[in-house]
């Protein structure tokens, strides 16, 4: 077989001794940076990059691509930990994540997150080799009216799935969507809701709202009581998962690695939509979907899956069409261009040993993240035990400090300060977050696809019903909203969120 | 624009103190680390130059140098950074088309800088042309072609970067000598747009060579013209756009400035250095793989090059409809 010959040649190339040491570095600072709120991939290899000039291409690539995934294992520990989202893939970790931790099932929230993102890591290798091409295709047939088509189904899954009141979700998701609308208008360049104010001219940080939503809201509500941090650290709980958990996570992780790997190839914030959409899927149809919202281990489980397979596989398109998905890749083409080397269809003959040692590498990457991160779980762990008044300056400093490095603008840190103050006080009237982060993400996404088809299609809206994969969409949007306004099925669904708390 | 420039000299004044022996303070230099702003995020051709530039400004300066990422409003708010900060030689921002030439009339009162005033404008690094391609399965070929499908009832989509961008005004122009107005379909940056030429959504984009060229070298996409004065030595193949009949040329192009009020003596040196830098035939190589052309102006010639480009640009940014009040 080509493949395993191929395969073979990429091992040889990853298993030398300088591209294994830049593969461990690699991931050993993208552990550190995922730990750290706020710092994220985009930063560090932007740092990084002039480092990499006197490596060799492959050795350069490997490392970089180790920080990035390396990030998204890092992620997931402030997550599940404290709450904080350091990116956008991990906003959903944080749901169920930190719910166990508070039941004290930290360790075993952070071991399925450990062992969940090998298990996509290995899949997802196997597929970047074995179909990148293939699956490239694929993502090239997807036009603009079938990404409306798909972010407007997320946009309705997520206002149904929502916990408690949907008419209080529906405003939250609806508050995003405005919030999101803020900023330069892609088509014209006008600019809109800035108020003359030149850094919202690209509009609301990400970044700045999901830990000031999330991160700074949870430390405010926390210091209202002081008693219930005392209580947590109190009860690590046991760090491996009991035979009960396993069981319960593994379909969990079989789905999310599926999920994960589809949507990762798809550009533009495939990691981000794969945590999403494994999330939904989970409360739907997982055995654990009436625990959802109290600290369902399925709701770690297919999301870290999830975005740990996609962050494999959005290397597709840039492998195999030299088009970045998203800013990450952006970088490793200009690091590619930087070493000259055209990233491109031509890559994989040009360049076997780059493309194949890669490949390798992004395996043995992942076996090193498993090795490091497991046993640092009960170190994580610990960090609990910190006492509160050490560990909330210290959150907030980093997050300050993180969140300055991501434009090296002061105005970031307050529009951070700003959304902790409004989710404080949206904790305060039972308003969820996530939705409202959802709508931020995807509505001015499913803006900017809803107006390119129509200029495509000159104004013809019947285009969204004829695209097959488009109308597939619709329909199953259509049959979710309906589901959610019959009120025999409404009760039904009240009850069951009654159940799980 | 009174109280932007009120306060344009009050900051003048206040930093002019310090610096009142500019002659010691030229000859000294440099001392410390310099920074070079970069108005983009990071990954894309500015930030590429920025970084191959620092790092050979490195080596033959002997202090570190810098690229320091400031994105936001079209490049402005890291220019605008730049001309409000101390001229002492240590800070310079990587000055384009977009934050020098386009954005100040795009942005208008927003922009609190003058492009030409505020800036010391020391060295011309780089300059890469436009270049139009089509999707293979257009069928188009020529720009006779594209003006063709152009007026036929069915229309031109044409894709760009993004709205405001050179290439969007590529489009504004060409549609004003074909007589017929293109549908431009403006994407997030060049990537995205060109993957939907690539898969045939779009069957046209007006892109710059350096974002194009590895699609167009590995046949993805076909050049169907280069918006140069003459044909580029990379692509020896692909006509112009004079040639093809139609009276364009269009380069975007980046730079170093300080702010103004810089000492001489330190603006020659960085443009004496950077020269240098840029003679090498190992970097004149990864240019031109990029499609890119290195500069070779002196520091009036740049000047008067941001000059003439202000002049060039802000009637079409007018007349492309493109405003950001």
């Amino acid at each position: 077989m080509d493949l395993f010959a191929n395969l073979a040649h990429g091992f040889s190339v990853a298993l030398t001794l300088n591209n294994l040491m830049f593969c461990l570095i690699g991931c050993l600072i993208g552990t550190a940076i995922g730990v750290l709120p706020g710092i994220g991939p985009v930063a560090t290899i932007s740092l990084l990059l002039p480092i990499t000039f006197g490596q060799p291409a492959t050795t350069a690539i490997i490392m970089l691509a180790g920080i990035y995934y390396g990030a998204q294992y890092g992620g997931s520990t402030t997550a599940i930990l404290l709450n904080l989202p350091g990116e956008v893939s991990s906003v959903v970790t944080t749901l169920e994540g930190y719910k166990m931790a508070r039941n004290g099932r930290a360790g075993a929230a952070l071991t399925v997150a450990a062992l969940g993102s090998f298990f996509a890591g290995t899949v997802s290798t196997l597929v970047v080799a074995a179909s990148g091409p293939l699956l490239t295709s694929v993502a090239l047939s997807f036009g603009p009216a079938d990404y409306f088509s798909l972010m407007f189904l997320g946009l309705v899954i997520s206002a149904v799935l929502a916990q408690g009141s949907v008419v209080k979700s529906i405003g939250m998701v609806t508050l995003g969507v405005s919030l999101g609308m803020v900023g330069t208008d892609v088509q014209t360049g006008q600019q809109r809701f800035t108020f003359g104010i030149p850094e919202l001219s690209d509009g609301v940080g990400f970044a700045s709202m999901a830990m000031g939503m999330f991160g700074i809201a949870e430390i405010i509500s926390n210091l209202e009581r002081p008693e219930a941090r005392s209580v947590m650290s109190g009860k690590i709980g046991k760090l491996m998962m009991t035979r009960e958990e396993f069981k319960r996570a593994t379909p969990a992780v079989l789905r999310g690695t599926l999920v994960g790997t589809m949507l990762g190839i798809l550009p533009g914030g495939g990691a981000a939509l794969s945590s999403f959409g494994s999330y939904m899927m989970e409360r739907k149809v997982s055995k654990g979907r009436h625990e959802f919202g109290t600290g369902a281990i399925e709701g770690v489980a297919g999301p870290e899956s999830a975005n740990n397979a996609a962050s494999q596989t959005s290397f597709i398109p840039l492998l195999t069409l030299g088009i970045p998905a998203n800013a990450v890749m952006a970088l490793m083409v200009g690091a590619l261009i930087i070493q000259g080397i055209q990233p491109g269809p031509r890559m994989v003959e040009a360049q076997p040993d780059l493309f194949w040692g890669l490949i390798a590498s992004m395996w043995v990457g992942n076996l090193m993240l498993l090795v490091i991160n497991l046993p640092m779980i009960g170190m994580w762990v610990k960090l609990l035990a910190v006492p509160y008044r050490y560990m909330y300056p210290s959150i907030m400093i980093f997050c300050a400090i993180g969140i300055y490095s991501l434009q090296n603008n002061v105005f970031d840190v307050y529009q951070t300060a700003l959304f902790g103050v409004f989710g404080y006080m949206a904790s305060k009237l039972r308003l969820e977050a996530a939705p409202m982060l959802i709508g931020f993400v995807l509505g001015p996404m499913m803006e900017e696809h809803l107006r390119r088809a129509m200029l495509l299609s000159r104004g013809d809206a019947m285009v969204f019903f004829e695209r097959p994969i488009s109308a597939t969409m619709l329909g199953i949007a259509a049959i979710a909203l309906i589901a959610m306004l019959l009120p025999a099925l409404r009760k039904g669904k009240d009850s069951a969120l009654q159940e799980g708390g | 624009m009174s109280w932007a420039l009120s306060r344009r000299a009050m900051l003048a004044s206040t930093v002019a103190a310090p610096f009142a022996g500019r002659r010691a303070a030229a000859q000294s230099w440099p001392s410390q680390t310099v920074r070079i702003v970069v108005p983009f995020a990071p990954g894309g051709t500015t930030d590429l130059v920025a970084r191959l530039v620092a790092a050979g400004l490195q080596e033959r300066l002997g202090v570190t140098v810098v690229a320091d990422n400031r994105p936001g409003a079209g490049a402005t708010l890291g220019s605008e950074q730049v001309a409000r900060s101390a001229p002492d030689g240590y800070t310079l921002v990587m000055s384009n088309i977009a934050s020098h030439a386009i954005g100040p009339t795009l942005y208008g009162n927003r922009v609190r800088y003058d492009p030409v005033k505020d800036f010391a404008h020391a060295a011309l690094v780089v300059t890469n042309p436009s270049v139009w391609v089509a999707s293979p399965s257009s069928g188009i070929r020529t720009l006779a072609d594209a003006a063709a499908r152009a007026r036929s009832p069915a229309g031109l989509d044409v894709a760009t970067s993004g709205a405001g961008s050179s290439n969007h005004m590529m489009v504004v122009r060409m549609s004003q000598l074909v007589g017929k107005e293109m549908n431009h379909i403006p994407f997030r940056g060049a990537g995205p747009a060109m993957q939907a030429v690539i898969a045939g959504q779009v069957p046209m984009m007006s892109d710059s060579l350096p974002s194009a060229a590895s699609h167009i070298r590995q046949g993805s996409v076909v050049a169907v013209g280069m918006a140069s004065a003459a044909r580029h030595p990379a692509f020896p193949d692909v006509p112009t756009f004079r040639e093809q009949g139609f009276d364009l040329a269009s380069d975007s192009w980046f730079g170093l400035s300080f702010p103004a009020g810089t000492p001489a003596g330190i603006v020659e040196r960085l443009n004496r250095e950077t020269r240098a830098f840029l003679a090498n035939p190992d970097i004149r190589g990864r240019f031109a793989e990029l499609g890119g052309t290195p500069g070779d102006l002196t520091a009036e010639g740049y000047t008067e090059f941001v000059q003439r480009e202000v002049a060039v640009w802000a009637p079409l940014v007018q007349a492309s409809g493109a405003t950001a009040d």
